[in-house]
């Protein structure tokens, strides 16, 4: 029987859940439900979740040679006078769909449960969920869309929850600029997504709007993109440079999202927010999008475009871990571990270790989730202190964090047993895969002629240990050694289960993933894109992957050695971190990487210079151009103002106070014959009299 | 004596002229209402006076005796001299009761 309705209603359901609950909680949540929305809103979280869950096990059961990718296209918007008469709304589903939607929802039901304990007590509980809430259903239907302009919708819808989750405590300067930040520095990205979108446009046309409904109806969605594009005479291979110009463009998009060079700044800011933000943004959703998204048009993206996003994921993953060698702030760790790990994941797939970078970001976002409501608990048990320096020996208090963390520190520095090969944790594999992906892509650079090369190989495989150098850092920093805050380690206490069920349950799954590696390699495999392009031998990653590890035996050795030093370096205290760090030639890259390579600096000064710099032009041109034309209007206006209001005043007003006066003054001068006094009257009236009399005598006397 | 005896029209013209005009100097003059009413019969009496004057001397007078028409609007003259000083002397009473005075200069109230 076919499936792929039941998979499709299943995981419809479970993308729109989060919507609803978004819905309830934002309109009733306040009123109705109070603290109880925080349950509301995780058990739909839990629906979504069995829904997912469910939908993977029916793909997985359904025999592979019968899948097929799912597309579901409802007309929406009529486009008169293009290729495609429609813009259609709807989604896809293939093996990466289902693997994401289980992992986005899975993540972010335990963060959901983990932010009842965290956000206790905020003033804002309620609106906290329904914004987690539509944040999950942004990014669920990031992975279900089915074309390109489906996906900007949410993509710019999981842009708009970031700014208002980073900035949930408003309140607050850091927290604001932090999401300005993250929303402008998205924006940019945003804007290379446009101009990549509006290459293809100009060059495909209505093309571009196509869901995956080309051909008979069971090609992922940018498949029938290169088909287009491969029917229209141009090839991937030996392409126009328009083309590498719009995969370079989109790939800009993620570059934002995912918080790559040189737009990375953003994301250790982010840190301002509430760390169940964090551990969400971190892991599931927010830069979980940008490799999605990667991964997704990997079948346009050229070979020069796989070189730029080899190139950037490679700048990434080593300047992020060098920053994280040196930062203090337990977050900030994390923060720039997650930036190397996203480089490590875009160089993948920069690469061609498509099913191992995607790999990764399913185990990443297990382990990084666990990291961050780790330290979300130690935060919150410590008064909100968040320096690593203040903390020591907080394993005592707080076993059930410890023990996750370290899982989860092991899942990161992809654990393995020295000398067998064998990974204890997933991240084992995925990590290693995309290393041996990228020595596949060294070497076949450097037989192309490429010099350069073998750095796409040597610099992810000395990272790796630096990632587990850094790790163990902070382990023993936090949680082991003597207190050196006193004060502090008295008041520290586990966090509520409520905290410490999700942080088990994440460590568990880190660690319970390894028997799955090979289910969900082959699962994901299935919906990897064909490139022709793609060298010999590169196509099974999985058995070059072993090969390489039984090649590469030393590496367990070796990560246990640097685990062990770096703990043993750091239970102290900072105090032989400092001595290295003073050393002649260490100090000066220590100022460089402690100032995080003055990044911020240099787009203050240049950009924002610049821009303050426009503005200024602008701003005077406004003011004495646009403002002087206007003011001299206004003149102009007042001038025939003064005119007409003077004839008013002098001609017209003057017409009717003369008529006023003329009629006073008569009055005046009248009233003096009115006086009131009888004797005036009785004179006039005499006078009048004698006055007639004498006319009538002398008009008698005159005939 | 001769001048006694004529004593013709003009002598009670030039009379009754004094008397009038020394009830219009009366009038203008005085303020008091009293003196005012004074002044009136002066001149009422001298238009009085006139009339008898012209009735005696009158062309169509029978002879020995005045003209009856002049005589009786001199007696009618006599009457409303009367009815008008009793009707004034009952509105200066009112006057005095409400202004305290007669003075009519006071008198310049339209309403009391």
């Amino acid at each position: 029987m076919d499936p792929s309705h039941l998979i499709l209603t299943l995981l419809l359901t479970a993308t729109l859940a989060p919507l609803v609950s978004c819905l309830v909680v934002l309109f009733i949540g306040k009123r109705v439900m109070g603290t109880a929305s925080g349950w509301f809103a995780t058990v739909v979280m839990a629906v979504a979740f069995g829904c997912a869950l469910w939908a993977l096990l029916a793909w997985m059961g359904w025999p592979a040679a019968q899948r097929h990718t799912i597309v579901l296209a409802v007309p929406w918007i009529p486009l008169p006078g293009s290729e495609t008469p429609w813009l259609y709304l709807g989604g896809m589903v293939d093996s990466l769909t289902v693997a994401m939607m289980a992992m986005v929802t899975g993540v972010s039901m335990l963060v959901h449960l983990y932010s009842i304990g965290y956000m206790e007590g905020d003033a804002r509980f309620e609106r906290f969920f329904a914004y987690l809430s539509l944040f999950t259903f942004s990014m669920l239907g990031i992975v279900m869309s089915h074309s390109l302009i489906m996906l900007f919708v949410f993509w710019e819808l999981v842009g708009l929850t970031s700014y208002l989750l980073i900035g949930f405590w408003f309140e607050k300067r850091a927290p604001q600029l932090a999401c300005r930040k993250a929303f402008v520095m998205n924006r940019i990205g945003d804007m290379g997504f446009l101009i990549g979108f509006g290459i293809l446009f100009w060059k495909l046309g209505g093309n571009v709007f196509l869901p995956a409904v080309a051909g008979n109806g069971r090609v992922s969605m940018f498949e029938a993109l290169r088909q287009a594009i491969e029917a229209q005479g141009y090839s991937i291979n030996h392409p126009p440079l328009w083309l590498t110009a719009a995969g370079i463009g989109l790939f800009f998009g993620a570059v934002g999202k995912s918080a790559q060079f040189p737009l990375h700044t953003w994301l250790p800011d982010a840190m301002e927010g509430p760390t169940p933000v964090s551990s969400i943004v971190h892991s599931a959703t927010m830069v979980a999008a940008g490799v999605y998204l990667t991964a997704r048009i990997y079948p346009i993206l050229t070979p020069g475009a796989h070189l730029f996003v080899a190139t950037i994921g490679l700048i990434t993953l080593t300047i992020a871990a060098a920053m994280a060698l040196v930062m203090t702030d337990i977050k900030r760790v994390l923060a720039y571990s997650t930036l190397s790990q996203l480089g490590y994941m875009v160089l993948g797939l920069g690469a061609g270790a498509w099913t191992f970078a995607l790999f990764h970001l399913i185990t990443h976002a297990f382990f990084k989730c666990c990291l961050f409501q780790c330290s979300g608990s130690v935060i919150n048990a410590s008064h909100h202190e968040q320096d690593m320096r203040q903390y020591g020996g907080l394993g005592k208090k707080m076993p059930i964090t410890a023990g996750a963390y370290l899982v989860s520190t092991l899942a990161i520095s992809g654990a393995s047993l020295p000398f067998m090969g064998i990974g204890l944790t997933g991240g084992f594999y995925s990590k290693d895969g995309i290393i041996a992906g990228c020595y596949n892509y060294g070497s076949a650079l450097a037989v192309a002629g490429h010099t350069l090369g073998p750095i796409f190989y040597w610099t992810p495989l000395i990272i790796a240990f630096v990632t587990v150098f850094y790790m163990a850092r902070s382990f023993a920093l936090t949680f082991m050694g003597q207190p050196r805050n006193k004060h502090l380690y008295e008041h520290v206490h586990e966090a509520p289960w409520t905290m410490t069920v999700p942080q088990v349950a994440l460590a568990l799954s880190a660690v319970l993933a390894m028997p799955m590696v090979l289910p969900f390699l082959h699962l994901i495999n299935g919906s990897m894109p064909t490139v022709s392009w793609v060298q010999p031998g590169q196509a099974d990653h999985m058995k070059v992957a072993y090969e390489h590890v039984e090649k590469g035996l030393l590496f367990g050795v070796a990560w246990i050695i640097v685990l062990l030093g770096g703990i043993a370096m750091y239970r102290p205290g900072m105090k032989y971190g400092h001595r290295v760090a003073t050393l002649p030639g260490v100090n000066v890259l220590y100022t460089w990487t402690h100032n995080k390579f003055y990044f911020d600096a240099l787009y203050d000064i240049f950009i924002v210079g610049c821009g303050k710099a426009l503005a200024f032009i602008v701003g005077t041109f406004d003011k004495y151009i646009v403002d002087g034309l206007v003011n001299l209007a206004g003149l102009i206006g007042k001038g025939t103002g003064f005119f007409i209001g003077s004839f008013d005043k002098l001609v017209v007003d003057g017409a009717v106070n003369a008529a006023a006066d003329l009629t006073q003054a008569g009055g005046r001068t009248l009233r003096l014959t009115q006086p009131g006094r009888v004797r005036v009257y009785v004179l006039l009236t005499f006078a009048t009299g004698v006055v007639v009399t004498l006319i009538v005598v002398a008009a008698a006397m005159l005939r | 004596m001769d001048a006694l005896i004529h004593i013709s029209l003009i002598h009670f013209v030039i009379v009754s002229i004094l008397l009038a005009s020394a009830g219009v100097g009366t009038i203008l003059t005085k303020r008091n209402a009293i003196g005012i009413l004074i002044g009136v019969e002066l001149i009422l009496n001298a238009s009085a006076l006139n009339l008898v004057a012209f009735a005696r001397f009158h062309p169509w007078a029978p002879q020995g005796g005045p003209a009856l028409d002049g005589v009786m609007f001199t007696v009618f003259i006599i009457v409303l001299a009367a009815a008008e000083a009793a009707i004034a002397l009952g509105i200066f009473l009112n006057l005095y009761n409400t202004l305290g005075t007669v003075d009519v200069e006071k008198a310049q109230e339209m309403k009391g």
